[in-house]
């Protein structure tokens, strides 16, 4: 758009990141101001599961990580090999989710990232019924194949935005705050694919 | 008396483990009963338990691997257990397969290239290389598995048993060896190679972007400390100049794919500029034709097109040089996934992933073999 910036207009469907399977379709529109400041994004999407299953998926998750006797704790999830254990896997969907917010805050026109690793996850006992988590994780950077280290506190109780406060290690700011806006869901974490420009 | 101490002396009360050796055991147990310290008998001989334990290593499928036939495709190797199946592949079919050592990585380690061959002189060839970014290790994994399958495939006579009556095939398994044992000891995501340069702390230089083709402008990083530097001039790199040297100095390579992950992609050249490359419509239907030959078996959704226009500008890049050499049909792969586990890939996804793509490589090979130039 001539003086004012790029706008994509996108279509793509999304599916659930611990199974696979469709999770909806999304309308989107992305305009990149020329001035360089955040992006303006409108979209729109439709849940194929409904809120209730999510409610429950996302309680189900709670509980397994409630229900642990000691503090959490872990280092590279997934390992060398692509292995999860299956008591980290709660962890590292929370940490997919947490990530995730880091990545839309870092994103730009053309810098795109994935979560390539947890390097490691320590759980912080709270006194009141929220969750709470210190991570390292490891962020691969597009175009330039860096790998971005951010120390991310991720606190989170079901039916309430995640809240997320994160570092990186590139970054020259103080502690970014990248709380999200909707309740947060970690049990059916979004995942974009076939974008189309 | 030579006593080696298995548990030193600690204090008062705590134990102390001694292997002694022979001519020293009776002087030893004289001292200890002389000073009325009560002992006794671990293991009465050192050298038999050492001896079973050879015998089991050189047995053992978690050592080396005895056999291609045995060897464990559906898991991650060494570098060590990697160049063991080659010269296992090679002794188990010494009329098809050989070694050849086109140069040494910076580290000194050999650069081995399998060269699949029924004969002939200098026969028309295809080149394929895995792992020259050491962290896409599903790429290397996937080279084990296609070596074995071209053996296979010419023993039951299908597959590119055809294709070998005319050509012959180089497989560069471990492009980036020095890389390779680096993710495996100190760095999982380690990327380029190892080589140092003066002045500078950082190490290694992005073998993918030493190429001479566009080399140094947009697409690569001057910084010797980003993970895209270009290095100090093209093929500074001997994993990359070693390679140089062998497609020109052998002539005749008529195929060119260099194989990566990830992203599940299928790209023709060019990465350094937006001109397209002349052959881009013919590169562009056998890309259609062997994506659609990898969907087919598990599904996997791949997308396709030139470098720049598909993933990003990049310069410098292995097949925009053997393209610009005359080599028509140059790709490259990003194989799974699309970055759930991106480098992490689960080994249990080596062999599926390993198996769709060589439908995809059967399509450009087969289709070389049928348009000769």
């Amino acid at each position: 758009i001539p003086d004012s910036g790029h706008k994509y207009y996108l279509q793509f469907t999304t599916e659930d990141y611990k199974s696979g399977e469709n999770a909806g379709s999304c309308l989107a529109t992305v305009l990149y101001p020329k001035t360089k400041s955040p992006p303006v994004v409108t979209i729109k999407c439709m849940h194929t599961k409904d809120q209730k299953q999510i409610e429950e998926e996302d309680n189900r998750l709670y509980q397994k990580i409630r229900h642990q006797t000691k503090p959490i704790i872990g280092n590279n999830i997934p390992d060398s090999y692509g292995n999860i254990e299956p008591a980290l896997e709660p962890v590292w969907a929370l940490a997919v989710a947490g990530s995730s917010y880091i990545m839309w805050e870092k994103s730009a026109e053309n810098l795109g990232y994935f979560m390539a690793q947890v390097k490691s996850v320590k759980q912080w006992i709270r006194k009141d019924d929220f969750t709470e988590f210190d991570y390292t994780v490891l962020l691969h950077e597009i175009p330039t194949q860096e790998i971005v280290s951010c120390h991310m506190r991720l606190t989170w109780l079901p039916g309430h935005p995640l809240k997320v406060k994160y570092f990186c290690a590139s970054d020259n700011q103080g502690l970014e705050d990248g709380s999200g806006m909707e309740s947060g869901s970690a049990a059916g974490v979004l995942n974009e694919r076939g974008a189309n420009f | 008396l030579q006593l080696d101490f298995w548990l030193a002396p600690r204090g008062l009360g705590h134990p102390v483990d001694i292997r002694v050796p022979f001519p020293s055991l009776q002087p030893l147990k004289a001292h200890l009963e002389a000073n009325g310290i009560s002992y006794s008998i671990m293991i009465e001989d050192v050298q038999t338990l050492v001896d079973d334990e050879q015998m089991e290593m050189l047995r053992s499928r978690r050592g080396l691997p005895v056999s291609t036939n045995t060897f464990d495709y559906a898991t991650y190797h060494s570098l060590d257990e990697i160049y063991t199946f080659m010269d296992l592949l090679v002794s188990e079919n010494p009329n098809l397969v050989s070694k050849l050592e086109i140069g040494r990585s910076t580290e000194n380690r050999p650069l081995y290239v399998l060269k699949f061959s029924k004969g002939g002189t200098n026969r028309p060839a295809i080149w394929i290389d895995t792992g020259i970014h050491s962290r896409e290790w599903v790429t290397q994994a996937s080279g084990v598995w296609f070596a074995k399958k071209i053996v296979q495939d010419h023993e039951n006579n299908e597959g590119v048993a055809s294709i070998l009556d005319k050509m012959d095939i180089f497989l560069e398994i471990v492009t980036n060896p020095d890389g390779f044992v680096f993710t495996q000891t100190q760095n999982r995501m380690w990327r380029k190679t190892r080589s140092r340069h003066s002045g500078s702390v950082c190490v290694g230089v992005d073998p993918n972007r030493n190429w001479d083709a566009g080399f140094g402008g947009p697409g690569a990083s001057g910084n010797t400390c980003s993970e895209t530097y270009h290095g100090p001039y093209a093929n500074s790199e001997p994993e990359v100049k070693s390679i140089v040297d062998f497609v020109k100095s052998h002539g005749n390579i008529k195929a060119f794919i260099s194989i990566h992950s990830y992203s599940q992609l299928l790209l023709y050249p060019y990465g350094y500029t937006t001109t397209p490359v002349p052959d881009q419509k013919e590169l562009h239907e056998i890309s259609k034709k062997a994506v659609a030959a990898l969907s087919s078996l598990y599904g996997t959704n791949y997308k396709y097109g030139s470098i720049i226009t598909t993933i990003y500008q990049a310069s410098g890049g292995t097949i925009d040089w053997t393209y610009n050499q005359g080599i028509k049909y140059s790709f490259t792969f990003e194989l799974r996934d699309t970055g759930r586990y991106g480098f992490l890939l689960p080994a249990k996804q080596i062999v599926p992933t390993a198996q769709e793509t060589w439908l995809a490589l059967k399509v450009i090979m087969q289709h070389t073999l049928d348009h000769p130039y």
